[in-house]
C-alpha cells in the first residue's frame, strides 16, 4: 500500500515536470544560471589564488656573486658553508667559464666584442621557503661575515607582493563566493516557493480531496530535487565547456610564437581558465 | 447525522458571517441552502467540510464534534465527504481519469480498486467516453460531472456542493442537479448551496434559507422564495 503510494508519488513528480513544461524550464534555467555563476566564481578564485600562491615558489632563489677573479676554492668554500644553513635546500655553482659559454651561445654579438671574460662565479642558492628569501638575502649582504660575497640578488618585494596578492584574491573571492552562495540559496528557495505558489490552487484542491501534507509535498520536493540536480549537471557541463574554450583560445594565441611563450601571460590565462589546466 | 447548535462564525476581520444557527440534517436527506450573496451559505458548507470552525456553538457530523477534530485526522475526514465547487476544482494537469483516480490514490487504494471504481463513477456521471481528456478540453458541464465523479469515488456519506451550477447555463444546470438528485436517491446525504431558482422550485426538496448570517426559513418541501403567507409571519 505504502509502496504503491510511493511509486505513484514519484510518477507524480515526473508527470508534473512533463506537463508543466514552461514552469519546469523556468525553474531549471534559474537554478542552472545561479549555480553556473557560483561555480564559475569559486573556480576562478581558486585558480587565481593558486596561481598567485604558486608564484613565490619560483622566487625561492638567491643569486650570490663572488668578487671578480676570486679563486675557485673560495667559491667552493662558500658553497659548502651556505649548504649547511638550515634555510638552504640546494646550492649550485655556476662558474664564470660556464656562464661565458652560455653567453656566447645566447648573445654572440656581445661576447665577440669583448676580448676577455668579465663574468663572476655565481652560486645559485635555492631556499626551502620562499618567504625566507628577503631575510636570508639580507644576512648574506653582511660584508664582515661574508667577505667573499660581492653581490646578492633576490626577488625581494615582488615575492611579498605576490603573497599579499594571493591573500587579497582569496579574501575578495571568498567574500564574493559566500555572497553568491547565499544568493544562490535564496534564488533556489525562491524558485521552489514560486513553483509552490503557482500550484496554490491545486494544493488547496488536493487538501479538499483528503490528501495528507506529505502526499502533497513529496512530489514537489522530488521536482525541486530534480531541478537542482539537473541544474547542477548543466552548470558543470557549461563550466567544462567554457574551460575548454579558454584553453583553445590560449593555445591559439600562443601557437604563432614558436618556442618561447611569454610565461606570465600563459600562467595568468591558466589561472583564470576553469578546469582547463590540471 | 448533522447537528448544529447555536453556531456562530466570526471571521478574523470581525465580520459575523453566521449567528445562532440551529440545524439538524438526517442521513439521506437532500437539502438546498438558499439566500442572497453574503448570506452565509458558503460559510455553512465550509463548516461542514472543516475549512472553517465555529467560533460559537458546536458542529457535529456523525457524532464527531468538528471543532475538536485533530488536524492530522482532517484528511481522513475529508475522504469520507465529497466536495463539489462552483469552479469545478479539477487539477488542470491531470486527465479526467487521473483526476478521479487521485481521490482514491490519496487513500492509498490498491490498483485493482482504482481500476474498478474510476470507470464505475465515470459511467455514473456519463463521462466514461472521455477518460483521457484534460479539463480544459471539456465544457463546463462536463467538467462538473467529472468533479462529481471525483466526489463520489470514495463513496462518501455526505456530498457538499457550493453553487455547483453557478458557472453553467440553465439546461446544463438542470442536468447536474438531476445527477446530484440521483446520487441522493442512492443513499448519499446531499447539501447544495445555490442561486438556481428554477431548479429549486422544480425539484421540490428541503430548503433552508439564510439572511445576513441567520437561518430564516426551513421547509421540508420548499421553493426558492418564501410564500407570501410565510413572509407575513416572518
Ligand atoms: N474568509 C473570510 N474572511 C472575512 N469575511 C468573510 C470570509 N469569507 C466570507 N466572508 C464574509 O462573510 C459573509 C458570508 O459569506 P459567504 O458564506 O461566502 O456567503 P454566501 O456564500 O452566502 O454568498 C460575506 O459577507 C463575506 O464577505
Ligand atoms: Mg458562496
Amino acid at each position: 500500500m505504502i509502496f504503491g503510494s510511493l511509486t505513484f508519488l514519484i510518477g507524480e513528480a515526473g508527470r508534473n515536470i512533463r506537463r508543466n513544461g514552461l514552469m519546469s524550464l523556468a525553474a531549471l534555467g534559474t537554478v542552472t544560471i545561479a549555480l553556473t555563476v557560483l561555480g564559475g566564481t569559486l573556480w576562478t578564485t581558486f585558480r587565481m589564488s593558486e596561481f598567485a600562491r604558486s608564484q613565490p615558489e619560483k622566487f625561492n632563489r638567491i643569486d650570490v656573486f663572488l668578487p671578480p677573479k676570486a679563486e675557485r676554492s673560495k667559491a667552493q668554500d662558500l658553497l659548502e658553508e651556505l649548504h649547511k644553513k638550515p634555510e638552504v635546500k640546494e646550492v649550485t655553482l655556476v662558474t664564470r667559464e660556464e656562464a661565458w659559454k652560455m653567453m656566447e651561445e645566447n648573445q654572440p654579438v656581445l661576447t665577440s666584442a669583448l676580448d676577455e671574460n668579465p663574468l663572476m662565479d655565481k652560486l645559485e642558492v635555492e631556499l626551502k621557503e620562499a618567504s625566507q628569501v628577503s631575510q636570508f638575502a639580507q644576512s648574506l649582504r653582511d660584508k664582515d661575515e661574508y667577505p667573499n660575497i660581492d653581490k646578492v640578488l633576490d626577488a625581494g618585494e615582488e615575492v611579498r607582493n605576490l603573497i599579499n596578492l594571493s591573500r587579497v584574491i582569496r579574501v575578495i573571492g571568498g567574500g564574493l563566493a559566500v555572497g553568491l552562495f547565499i544568493a544562490t540559496l535564496f534564488i533556489i528557495h525562491n524558485t521552489i516557493r514560486l513553483t509552490v505558489f503557482a500550484r496554490k490552487k491545486e494544493i488547496l484542491i488536493m487538501q479538499m480531496v483528503g490528501a495528507t501534507p506529505w502526499f502533497i509535498r513529496l512530489p514537489l520536493l522530488l521536482e525541486g530535487l530534480f531541478h537542482g540536480l539537473m541544474g547542477g549537471v548543466i552548470a558543470g557541463g557549461l563550466m567544462l565547456f567554457a574551460g575548454h574554450l579558454v584553453s583553445q583560445f590560449v593555445t591559439s594565441v600562443h601557437s604563432p610564437l614558436s618556442g618561447e611563450v611569454p610565461s606570465p601571460f600563459l600562467e595568468y590565462s591558466e589561472a583564470i581558465m576553469p578546469f582547463a589546466v590540471s | 447525522m448533522i447537528d448544529l447548535k447555536g453556531v456562530g462564525v466570526t471571521y478574523s476581520n470581525g465580520w459575523r458571517a453566521l449567528s445562532n444557527v440551529q440545524l439538524k440534517i438526517d442521513k439521506g436527506e437532500f437539502v438546498f441552502v438558499v439566500g442572497t450573496t453574503g448570506a452565509g451559505k458558503s460559510t455553512l458548507l465550509k463548516l461542514l467540510s472543516r475549512e472553517e470552525t465555529a467560533t460559537e456553538g458546536t458542529v457535529k457530523v456523525s457524532g464527531q464534534d468538528l471543532s475538536s477534530l485533530p488536524l492530522h485526522d482532517l484528511p481522513a475526514y475529508r475522504r469520507k465527504i465529497g466536495i463539489v465547487f462552483q469552479d469545478f476544482g479539477l487539477l488542470p494537469n491531470k486527465t479526467v481519469y487521473e483526476n478521479v483516480a487521485f481521490a482514491l490514490q490519496v487513500t492509498g487504494a490498491s490498483r485493482q480498486t482504482i481500476r474498478r471504481q474510476v470507470p464505475y463513477v465515470l459511467d455514473l456521471v456519463a463521462m466514461s467516453h472521455r477518460p483521457d481528456a484534460f479539463p480544459n478540453q471539456l465544457s463546463g458541464g462536463e467538467q462538473q460531472r467529472v468533479a462529481i465523479a471525483r466526489a463520489l469515488v470514495n463513496e462518501p456519506f455526505l456530498l457538499l456542493a457550493d453553487e455547483p451550477t453557478g458557472n453553467l447555463d440553465p439546461e446544463t444546470s438542470l442536468g447536474i442537479m438531476q445527477l446530484l438528485n440521483h446520487i441522493n436517491l442512492r443513499g448519499t446525504t446531499v447539501i447544495i448551496a445555490t442561486h438556481d431558482q428554477a431548479v429549486v422550485d422544480f425539484l421540490q426538496r428541503r430548503v433552508i434559507a439564510f439572511d445576513q448570517g441567520g437561518l430564516v426559513r426551513d421547509e421540508v418541501v420548499g421553493n426558492y422564495r418564501a410564500t407570501e403567507a410565510q413572509e407575513e409571519t416572518a
